[in-house]
């Protein structure tokens, strides 16, 4: 895996972040939280647009053709593959995930890779809200299953101990390898992971998820702008 | 009168007063408020609900934090 599948699939998982935070600008418990939704999932969906601008001067875009036509080609987590039916998945994604990626930009900006460490340090000034916001609903209190899937695909997402990022680390594109950014994770959100058993033999290397699947069709016709295309004039 | 009663999903919660300015020739001004259980979401809701513009700087006060002179309505002494 290269840095720039590493920084796809970042883009990947951003991008339906901000879907599904997006679900829930209509949903969420106060009209305080619906706002922050919509905010936070705007964000995201602008974070994203960044990240893949970023593919083309890392000299290598993993993007072909099958992305129009095979989910399996986007290479967002299991968390993602289908809408959130209640506020425990949002919150377990807002505070474990989005700050388990904000954790991995942290990483690129203060590695060696130019285009890196410039387009994406004002990110993680948008992403204070949104951790800001995740751990106050944590700390509210949700339900445990989602927050230790949140945890088990985090951690599966940073990858084995001597995996892509680990080597992406020693080469000096990252500047925190799978301990590391687990350990700042942990850190920041002042808890500590739940004690998972990975296989790493079943990982998929480049999907960097431990189970297969793929995103609800709906999700991926959205993605490829075919749900807009049922409201268009007849003939257009 | 309706009989709906509006709940809060947080038993206890503060109301916030949010202030910005667009320049540092601008004083702070009063732009709204947000509602939330800690000073932690409250920065949360007002950079969300309150983005729109390009502020230079934002703030947050709890509303119980400021000393009422007088209110609209009230002698001036």
């Amino acid at each position: 895996m290269s840095l720039s599948t590493l920084v796809l699939s970042l883009a990947d998982n951003k991008l339906m972040l901000g879907l599904r935070y997006a679900e829930w600008a209509t949903r969420a418990p106060s009209l305080e939280a619906d706002i922050a939704a919509a905010a936070m999932g705007l964000d995201d969906l602008g974070h994203s647009r960044v990240l893949y601008g970023c593919l083309d001067p890392l000299g290598e875009d993993p993007r072909g053709p099958e992305r129009e036509t095979d989910a399996a080609s986007h290479l967002s987590l299991p968390y993602f593959d289908r809408p959130w039916t209640s506020w425990a998945q949002f919150v377990a994604a807002n505070s474990v995930l989005d700050t388990a990626f904000s954790v991995m930009i942290q990483a690129c900006v203060e590695g060696d890779v130019e285009v890196l460490r410039t387009r994406l340090r004002k990110m993680l000034n948008e992403e204070r809200y949104h951790f800001l916001h995740g751990r106050s609903w944590l700390r509210a209190g949700i339900d445990q299953e989602p927050l230790n899937e949140a945890w088990r695909q985090a951690i599966e997402w940073y990858g084995p101990p001597d995996g892509e990022v680990a080597g992406l680390n020693r080469r000096g594109a990252l500047s925190m390898g799978p301990a590391a950014l687990l350990s700042r994770l942990e850190e920041r959100l002042e808890a500590t992971a739940p004690r998972v058993a990975i296989d790493w033999t079943a990982w998929d290397t480049t999907r960097r998820r431990g189970r297969p699947g793929v995103l609800d069709e709906r999700t991926f016709g959205m993605l490829r702008g075919l749900e807009e295309k049922r409201f268009y004039p007849a003939g257009a | 009168m309706s009989s709906r009663h509006f709940t809060r999903v947080h038993g206890s919660v503060r109301e916030y007063e949010v202030f910005a300015r667009k320049a540092r020739i601008d004083p702070l001004r009063m732009i709204g408020s947000v509602v939330a259980p800690d000073d932690d979401l409250a920065a949360a809701y007002a950079r969300a609900t309150y983005d729109e513009e390009r502020w230079i700087e934002m703030a947050i006060v709890p509303r119980e934090a400021m000393t009422i002179l007088w209110a609209p309505g009230e002698d001036v002494d």
